[in-house]
């Protein structure tokens, strides 16, 4: 055999070696993905028939007639043009749940305005340090909140407007779904991290105390809405009114008082969305505080020990005072702690049922009913199968929309370590 | 030949589909029951009954399964409430699955199954001469609980049959009454029978405590309950109604119900009346010789005598609503047992144990057992003795010839739970609009209702 000759013969053996080497390779590969998708098989399926599957036949539903049994697609089948088509497809939407299209965008548009009011509010100038540049700065932010807020309310105003009485319940129910977020989750995630950090650096026995401030998360929902329910009950001898009376005051209605908590209170006459939660959703967002305080102390107790000591000892060692060390350190290093527990906050709050469902009563006159539970009644007692699903891919899909904007506004600030 | 087979396939297919759900409503619109053999069959019954009540139901089915000649196996099944009953019966109509052979349901449920097509029409199986009922025996039902069933919007079918009724009645405090008539408070014997003496002693009972009251609490004429029924009762009693059956549409703002809400909120801007904060509230007050009236069920009398005897053991009987007609008009209530559409020969055996279970010895030992009316007169001959030894239960009695229902309409339950929240509005002035312009909008709200679940 020449040199020639065994170069190409070891040529030929190289390059046949590379294609079965390949050819492993691609095998191998090909394995370790059929192994790979195995394993998650299970999970995919379960997610698929528990998670997909569901959602994706309420989407189906939702743009057909439905009460109990399937009607017809809404689809128009000759329609004008594509958008003529959609609006069709979608008349359950416009009819049932949102009112208005233009509405709609009116009052989508307003969100985005607080976004850009947010941007301007912390971005803009924000290289210059000069007095007149900050109030440049907040003048613009207030105008672009102000206008953002206006378009909200208009194109609130417009949705509901548009909808018969009877289907004005979905967007009340959002109203209300706002005010029991934003009326729980900041005191709960505040006085959940009051509670932690007074707990780990000043009390002994964190295990005991842990305990005890759990047990209301453990506690049965329902169990809990009645005794809150007999504790805040509008009779004369109930024990929220003995003690106010004790104390001098006028028995109040509490869980069966429908009128605004900021009228019974204060007797203030305000009208629309700054009216404010009724009496009886301030009792129910009072059980929310008491429910879930204690489960955030425990989440931020647990992020307090992974703080690192030698962090704290320097400070203190340069002179740091109690609330400089809070405010510098242990707010920041649980900034991610505070984003888990605002997140799911959002969600279970939105997603909201049994406590209410127990709680609402004729005499709170419908003040406690939050979009789950309208949705609920619009598929139980109504039997409108199609605008109820339309209803709830309406709240998903402001869930999701609530956790992307808390997302964007608060992961930057999100400081892992 | 095989796409040739497929087609013949797809065509069969769409000829079942298309055709035979027609013939079988046909069928059964014209059913000749007298050639059905109901011998064998399964009678699968759901119903809500639970504690002493289905115990005497099972009892009642024993004695059905062992007596019958055609070999019928009733077997009832407790499915929960009448809500879960209806859910159950909803998904079972809206999925295609099993249905049962015989179903507790109130009127307004039945007419939802009806528009499913999901029910049979009973006046064909009574008519039948072999399976129905004689003349003699249809005289025997009271007319109210009789007729509740037939539905005037749908040509006057039968969706149902009457197994018991209860009827909303005044409950009161005997030995209160009659203190207040011995200190000169009230001007009249008796329990109050007009709307001026219901208020002359509500008030007069706030005013003075009962003497036997096992409760600091502050004594009070009346507890209002918000509730459909309760505002049905209070307009019926000044010859209103809820529903015009002729025009098919709710009657919510009529000049009788606005009277009669004015009138409740004229006892509560009084102080003469209150509200229920808790569940059975009113029943532990009016127990323990705090509260002088309550307006409930006579299906709830057993509860109340626990009530009393726990609390001030006073006597207390019931009467008829204050009214300003000249009879009393009560609202009865009560589901009935509708026959779901399965195969004629279930359908006739579930029938054939209806019309046991509603025979006048069963109907006597049913009211027993469990308080509610029997459905026919006759049962009152067997039930003599229990009537005349318990004056409560025959003042209820005897007030079974004044009876009206409440609509039988779908749609009717969204539109009771906003009649039960519009009532607190009204009467606590959380709402200051005027009582009609209130009422008024609940009337829009529930034709709209009406309309809308009128059709499926």
């Amino acid at each position: 055999m020449t040199v020639t000759e065994q170069h190409a013969a070891t040529s030929a053996s190289s390059s046949a070696h590379s294609r079965r080497w390949l050819s492993f390779l691609k095998h191998q590969r090909t394995t370790e993905n059929i192994t790979g998708w195995l394993f998650v098989a299970p999970s995919v399926i379960l997610i698929f028939i528990f998670g997909i599957f569901p959602i994706g036949y309420a989407a189906y539903m939702s743009i057909h007639t439905w009460r109990i049994r399937q009607g017809a697609i809404l689809c128009d089948s000759e329609p004008v043009d594509f958008i003529a088509l959609v609006r069709s497809c979608l008349s359950n939407y416009e009819s049932a749940v949102l009112g208005d299209w233009g509405g709609a965008a009116l009052f989508a548009l307003g969100l985005v305005g607080l976004f850009v009011a947010y941007i301007v509010w912390t971005r803009l100038f924000s290289k210059r340090h000069e007095n007149v540049y900050a109030v440049l700065r907040i003048v613009a932010g207030l105008l672009v909140m102000a206008v953002g807020i206006t378009l909200i309310s208009e194109g609130y105003n417009t949705m509901t407007g548009a909808l018969r009485p009877r289907d004005q319940a979905f967007l009340k129910g959002l109203q209300i779904t706002i005010y029991y977020a934003f009326g729980s989750i900041p005191l709960q995630l505040a006085l959940g991290l009051v509670l932690a950090y007074v707990l780990y650096h000043r009390v002994k026995a964190k295990a005991f105390f842990r305990t005890i401030f759990f047990l209301p998360y453990v506690t049965p929902t329902v169990a809990a809405a009645v005794v809150f329910g007999t504790v805040f009950s509008g009779r004369d001898t109930s024990p929220m009114n003995q003690l106010v009376q004790l104390f001098g005051g006028d028995v109040q209605r509490w869980l069966a008082e429908p009128r605004p908590f900021l009228n019974v209170a204060f007797g203030w006459n305000l009208e629309g969305f700054i009216a404010g939660p009724s009496m009886a959703l301030v009792v129910v967002i009072i059980l929310g505080i008491w429910t879930y305080t204690g489960y955030n102390a425990v989440i931020f107790m647990a992020g307090l020990g992974n703080i690192p000591g030698d962090l704290y000892e320097a400070a203190r060692v340069d002179g740091a005072t109690d609330w400089n060390i809070f405010r510098h350190i242990t707010l920041p290093l649980l900034s991610p702690v505070t984003f888990y527990l605002s997140v799911l906050g959002f969600i279970g709050t939105f997603t909201a049922f049994n406590t209410l469902f127990v709680m609402r009563t004729p005499t709170n006159a419908g003040t406690l009913d939050t979009s789950a539970l309208v949705i609920f009644d619009t598929f139980r007692a109504q039997n409108r199968w199609a605008e109820a699903t339309a209803q709830a891919i309406v709240l998903m899909l402001l869930v999701l929309a609530m956790t992307q904007i808390q997302r964007s506004l608060l992961e930057k600030r999100v400081f892992y370590g | 030949m095989v796409s040739r087979l497929g087609k013949v396939l797809v065509f069969a297919l769409l000829l079942a589909g298309f055709v035979f759900p027609v013939g079988a409503q046909d069928d059964m619109m014209a059913m000749d029951w007298e050639s059905v053999d109901p011998s064998g069959q399964t009678v699968v019954f759901w119903h809500q009954h639970s504690g002493a009540r289905e115990e005497e139901l099972a009892k009642i089915v024993a004695d059905f399964n062992a007596s019958n000649e055609w070999g019928i196996t009733v077997e009832a099944i407790n499915q929960g409430s009448y809500d879960d009953i209806y859910n159950r019966m909803t998904v079972s109509l809206s999925t295609g699955e099993a249905l049962p052979n015989l179903v507790v349901a109130y009127a307004n449920q039945s007419a939802v199954y009806y528009l499913l097509d999901g029910l049979v029409d009973i006046n064909g199986l009574i008519d039948s001469e072999m399976w129905g009922l004689s003349e003699e025996e249809v005289a025997d039902f009271f007319p109210g609980f009789y007729e509740g069933d037939v539905f005037p919007q749908y040509d006057g079918v039968r969706l149902g049959f009457p197994p018991n009724r209860s009827m909303e009645v005044m409950y009161y405090n005997i030995d209160w009454l009659a203190e207040l008539r011995a200190a000169g408070a009230i001007s009249f014997d008796g329990p109050p029978t007009t709307p001026e003496q219901f208020e002359e002693a509500a008030c007069a009972a706030t005013a003075n405590p009962f003497s036997g009251a096992t409760s600091d609490t502050g004594a009070i004429g009346y507890q209002l309950s918000y509730d459909g029924s309760r505002f049905a009762s209070w307009t019926f009693a000044r010859g209103g109604d809820i529903f015009d059956l002729e025009a098919n549409q709710y009657t919510l703002n009529s000049p009788e119900a606005v009277e009669a809400m004015t009138f409740l909120k004229g006892l509560y801007d009084k102080g003469c009346a209150g509200e229920i904060f808790e569940r059975f509230e009113d029943q532990t007050n009016f127990g323990n010789g705090v509260t002088m009236f309550t307006v409930g069920s006579s299906s709830g009398l057993p509860f109340y005598e626990t009530a009393v005897s726990e609390g001030a053991g006073h006597t207390f009987s019931l009467a008829a609503i204050p009214h300003t007609t000249e009879n009393p008009v009560q609202n009865i209530y009560g589901a009935s047992v509708s026959i779901p559409r399965t195969t004629p020969e279930a359908e006739l055996a579930a029938w054939l144990f209806v019309k046991y279970y509603t025979t006048a010895e069963v109907q006597a030992e049913w009211g027993l057992a469990s308080n509610y009316f029997p459905v026919r007169a006759s049962s009152a001959e067997a039930l003599a003795e229990y009537i005349e030894s318990y004056p409560a239960y025959k003042a209820a009695f005897d007030l079974l010839p004044y009876t009206k229902a409440e609509p039988p309409v779908p749609g009717y339950d969204p539109v009771r739970e906003e009649t039960a929240r519009v009532m607190p509005l009204i009467f606590t002035g959380s709402d200051t609009r005027p009582v009609q312009e209130i009422l008024d909008e609940l009337n829009e709200f529930a034709n709209a209702e009406l309309e809308a679940a009128s059709s499926f």
